[in-house]
């Protein structure tokens, strides 16, 4: 079954040919289910050989499809490296894209443009899968590039809105920024190594002393590409304002699956990483502020698909911690459960701009529990698994790369990321209160058409809320279990890297200290909550009301699009005025125009040359050869 | 050899069918007594068989320049159904002098012996003085025939005293016996055998057009009937430069130190003088003149190179050039079979909304003369300059690139007038013939540019 495992991207683009050409002839139904059918045949083969992997039987793998670059010394192979790591991967993209495309079959039943979203879709999924199943860094770089542009494709879906259009350019540059990072660095690569491929990189790369220049400069240049595509600051901006795209594109690419690429790429690069521990640190902090700001956004936002966001650049920040403090699996691992409770609650907020009629703002919500029964309960769940309740799947994550950061640093990392943690669970249940508890806020025509999502948008809905439920006990914490399941199906992926780091196993103490003082804490904070937003209904203020000056500074992000637009567009713009008014019109064009015109002048006064007059002609000839013995005597 | 024999034969009924009134059955007979000679000039290839002691030798050069020659003729053919139908009474007499012009070229691509060269090159001009002519109630067409045989008969001069020269120094007109004499006597070759190099030179420069040679081609040309330069402008270029090659290729690449200099010069002077000129041009049969000008001499860096693969890169670059060549012509045919217009590039304005697909075929044959890939000019363009370069003459190379890009302008010229400009909406009706020429230029352009092996790889 492993030598099939090319079948798992091919599906995917097959379909995509299929629906990018039969665009005009394919009915609504049929586009959809051939888009999920894709998805869900590549689903299966992945699950079979995930299976043959538990059970010992498949062995990591490369599948050389064909030699894609042969030139002098650089040979690029089109193979695809089928291992633990590329599997789990696979597992997500497609079990959640497929959950996803389902539901994206109900969401977007009204949209003209139905087939070229789903048409769309199947070509993320395809580059997806080739940015994890690729076994060189070239291949990794064509799904990077791929998903990008789909990503670009998918935010500005609605493209008769020109802001919609804005954002998706504003994602794609900023993206462009970190790829030109990636792009060096695996030149670079290339340079040090005199290869692309995983195995021939790591394999160089062990002979080299720890904290090698070299090495700190390669990873440093993959983890701007990184910062680019997983939204870290100062590449973030980006994410928010993604939002655009539909949601399921918001719970596919923006949560679950593609900006994990860069989570993935440095768990993939684990080795360069482990040698190179100044850049650990880097990643460490950038990870840490990142998840810090972004959370205390989070916490005043109105719009819900931008808490969610803001959300998961955050969380993207604790995936940068764990990969910082070299704790690779952890990172895997909170990577996996935040793809399904992420997934969950964007679709969840699917549902709910559904039911209210494309609405976003949570101030014109609420109570809409009983409007959206099951909608309620799956984003219930959802916000207790991010919040970190046990024993939902976010909290045995969050709880792991929590107690890696215990010790480092005189536990700032571990203080900080704490209170992180206790900002997500107070945006997270203020959103769900304001949202689907106390009376509803909006207009009576919306109320009127509030209504339950169909089927095909609550099922995926319970299968995530299911996952998110017992997701975590892939990795139960040591007290708990002596087995953890994840960390040891990747620790093959991890094994020089887990050599190398000193242990730093949290005490049992510890480890029992987070976890109370973690729900008693979150209990504390639901209590709040619920007080604040349902016994006094609470609303936040409207946009005009004037606030104090912290809140007013981050309800508005810290004015950082602002701040980027100051220091960086505009400066560009300048630049590109210049350039073109003195540059490009005074020198290039003119020296260029200067030479057509010569070149007119001289066909204009050629031509009268040719007069017509036969004696003229011969005359001309006659010279001519008189020229030709004559230099030939001459010489 | 086989094929000048049916060709004669053809050639001579021709006459005689016309005489007994069957011209509806002429040009299927011609067409098919072309098809005919292509399959059995095909199967002399390899045999290298030497004919009529050594007066003419049918190697694998002379098999595929033969093809290509009947292949092109063939197209012309295809064409002139519709266009004598009213331009004159003189079906059968037309077409006579076409094929033996025919011959006359296969004899320039497959000659032994300078004397072979001589007649192949007189029957093939004394055929076409009279069928430039022969539109005979025509100002233009007289005035060009007879500009065109004055000139030609002064060149052929010059063609023949070189011939005699040439004799003179060696005693023989076997291109291997003076081949023979050129390594025998290498340090001590007399005065008057470098003169009769430079005045064959002179001959053969004029039947390609080389600067300052060329005066005849522009007015001839324009004045000619236009199918007749469409056979012009491909026939006797492509005979023209393999006899050219033939001749310096064969007795002469030993010694090149003494007319290399002077062609770079003329190869020089003729890229610029035929793209300057062209610039200026609104008639589109003079741009094309000055446009074959300028070809000829991009062509002529594969005569200064002077290798076997100089072969290869005429082959490619005439076979690219005449089928483009073709389709400009059936194109302007054709808009002028719908209403009597002059020649100028205005009436190809608004040819996109007229004629999606001529003007589709038409951008294709002019990429392709302006050699952008994916076609067929890009690829000979490309094979020609690396061959030039590999043997030393980069600075040539740079200058036929920079006149390359001068070119780009009056064939976009071309372009844009078909599909950027306004003109008659009347919609243009194709005939069969025209429409299945455009489809096979179309695809040859096509193919020589995406599968060039099919020759380079062949030779």
């Amino acid at each position: 079954m492993i030598q099939n495992a090319w079948l798992i991207p091919l599906l995917p683009l097959i379909g995509f040919l299929i629906l990018g050409l039969g665009n005009k002839f394919l009915t609504k139904s049929l586009s959809g289910i051939i888009a999920s059918g894709t998805v869900l045949g590549s689903f299966i083969i992945a699950v079979t050989i995930f299976l043959g992997f538990l059970s010992g039987e498949n062995k990591a793998t490369t599948i050389n499809l064909f030699d894609w670059i042969n030139s002098g010394t650089l040979h690029i192979s089109f193979s695809f490296l089928i291992d633990q790591l590329s599997m789990l991967m696979v597992l997500i993209i497609t079990g959640v894209g497929f959950l996803i495309h389902v539901y994206s079959i109900g969401y977007m039943s009204h949209d003209e443009g139905f087939t070229r979203f789903f048409a769309y879709l199947n070509l993320f999924v395809f580059s997806m899968l080739l940015l994890v199943l690729g076994s060189n860094y070239v291949i990794m770089f064509i799904g990077w590039e791929g998903v990008g542009l789909c990503s670009y494709l998918l935010i500005g879906f609605w493209f008769k809105n020109q802001d919609y259009n804005d954002a998706a350019k504003k994602a794609f540059i900023m993206n462009r920024i970190g790829d030109l990072g990636f792009l060096l660095g695996i030149f670079l690569i290339y340079m040090t190594f005199g290869s692309v491929n995983y195995a021939e990189v790591f394999e160089g790369a062990k002979g080299f002393a720890s904290g090698d220049s070299v090495l700190v400069v390669i990873t440093l240049l993959l983890f701007i590409g990184a910062m680019g595509k997983s939204a870290q600051i100062p590449l973030y901006t980006w994410l928010p304002d993604a939002m655009a795209g539909p949601t399921p594109v918001s719970a596919l690419i923006h949560a679950a699956t593609m900006v994990t690429a860069g989570i993935y790429m440095i768990a993939r690069s684990n080795v360069l990483y482990t040698l190179a521990p100044i850049t650990q640190t880097i990643v460490l902090f950038v990870g840490l502020f990142t998840a810090f700001v972004a959370a205390t956004i989070g916490l005043f936002q109105n719009d819900i698909k931008k808490v969610l966001a803001y959300s998961t650049v955050s969380q993207l920040g604790y995936m940068f911690v764990a990969l910082g403090v070299g704790g690779y699996s952890s990172a895997m691992f909170h990577l996996t459960t935040h793809a399904f409770f992420k997934a969950l609650l964007f679709l969840g907020a699917g549902s709910v701009i559904h039911a209210m009629s494309g609405e976003q703002d949570i101030r014109k919500m609420g109570g809409l529990k009983k409007y959206l029964p099951i909608t309620y309960i799956t984003f219930l769940l959802g916000t207790l698994a991010i919040s970190g309740v046990p024993p939902f799947a976010g909290f045995f994550s969050k709880d792991e790369i929590l107690a890696l950061t215990i010790g480092p640093f005189s536990n700032i990392i571990f203080i900080v990321l704490s209170f992180t943690s206790v900002l997500t669970a107070i945006y997270m249940f203020r959103v769900f209160f304001l949202t689907f508890h106390s009376t509803f806020r909006g207009t009576e025509e919306q109320k009127h058409h509030l209504h339950e999502s169909p089927a095909t948008i609550t099922i995926p809905l319970v299968i995530l809320a299911i996952l998110s439920t017992v997701g975590g006990f892939l990795g139960m914490p040591r007290i708990m279990s002596e087995h953890h399941f994840l960390s040891q199906y990747l620790a093959p992926i991890f094994e020089f890297s887990d050599l190398k780091s000193e242990a730093k196993a949290p005490s049992e103490f510890a480890e029992y200290t987070i976890i109370i003082v973690a729900v008693v804490v979150l209990a504390l904070i639901v209590l709040w909550a619920m007080n604040r937003y349902i016994k006094k209904a609470s609303v936040p203020p409207a946009d005009d009301k004037q606030t104090p000056a912290l809140r007013n500074l981050i309800y508005n992000k810290y004015y950082i699009d602002e701040l980027y637009d100051a220091i960086i567009v505009a400066p560009i713009n300048w630049f590109g005025k210049q350039f073109n008014n003195i540059i490009e019109i005074q020198m290039i064009d003119g020296f260029v125009n200067s030479i057509g015109k010569t070149v007119i002048w001289g066909g204009k006064t050629l031509r009268l040359v040719q007069t017509g007059a036969i004696g003229f002609y011969i005359f001309v000839m006659v010279a001519g050869i008189i020229a030709i013995l004559l230099y030939n005597f001459i010489r | 050899m086989k094929a000048i024999i049916i060709l004669s034969a053809l050639g001579l009924a021709t006459m005689f069918v016309g005489v007994y009134n069957f011209k509806k059955a002429l040009l299927p007979m011609i067409l098919l007594g072309l098809l005919a000679v292509i399959g059995i000039n095909t199967m002399e290839w390899n045999t290298n068989i030497h004919y009529y002691n050594d007066m003419l030798y049918f190697d694998n050069w002379a098999v595929s320049f033969t093809n290509l020659i009947l292949a092109v003729s063939i197209l012309v053919f295809l064409l002139s159904g519709q266009y004598f139908k009213k331009n004159t009474d003189h079906l059968e007499d037309n077409y006579s002098i076409i094929i033996f012009t025919i011959i006359g070229a296969i004899l320039m691509v497959s000659y032994s012996n300078l004397a072979m060269l001589f007649i192949g090159i007189e029957t093939l001009s004394i055929s076409l003085y009279i069928l430039a002519g022969s539109k005979k109630t025509s100002l233009a067409s007289n005035e060009a025939s007879l500009k065109y045989f004055l000139m030609g008969s002064f060149a052929t001069g010059f063609l023949l005293f070189g011939i005699v020269l040439l004799y003179g120094a060696s005693g023989t007109f076997h291109l291997h016996g003076i081949k023979d004499y050129v390594i025998e006597n290498h340090a001590s070759l007399p005065t008057i055998f470098y003169v009769g190099i430079l005045l064959m030179m002179v001959g053969l420069a004029f039947k390609i057009s080389i600067v300052p040679f060329h005066f005849w081609t522009a007015d001839v040309y324009e004045g000619s009937p236009t199918l007749i330069t469409a056979f012009m402008a491909t026939v006797v270029k492509i005979a023209g430069f393999a006899a050219f090659l033939r001749l310096f290729f064969t007795c002469f690449s030993s010694i090149t130190e003494h007319f290399v200099p002077i062609l770079c010069i003329l190869a020089v002077l003729t890229m610029f003088l035929g793209n300057i000129t062209a610039v200026y041009q609104n008639n589109f049969k003079r741009m094309l003149a000055f446009s074959s000008i300028s070809h000829a001499g991009y062509m002529l860096l594969a005569i200064i190179a002077l290798k076997e693969s100089s072969f290869i890169a005429i082959l490619l670059y005439t076979a690219a050039y005449s089928v483009a060549t073709i389709t400009a012509f059936a194109v302007l045919l054709m808009i002028k079979a719908a209403h009597q217009e002059n020649d100028s590039i205005d009436t190809f304005n608004g040819l996109a909304k007229r004629s999606p697909f001529m003007a589709f075929t038409l951008t294709i044959a002019m990429l392709s003369l302006a050699g952008i890939p994916i076609t067929g000019g890009f690829f000979a363009k490309y094979y020609l300059f690396a061959n030039t370069i590999s043997a030393g003459y980069t600075w040539l190379v740079v200058l036929a690139v920079f006149n390359s890009a001068i070119g780009v302008y009056y064939y976009f010229k071309v372009i844009i007038a078909a599909y950027f400009k306004e003109g008659s909406e009347e919609k243009l009706s194709i005939f069969p013939a025209y429409q299945l020429v455009l489809i096979i230029t179309a695809i040859a352009t096509l193919l020589l540019g995406i599968l060039p092996g099919l020759i380079t790889e062949m030779m």
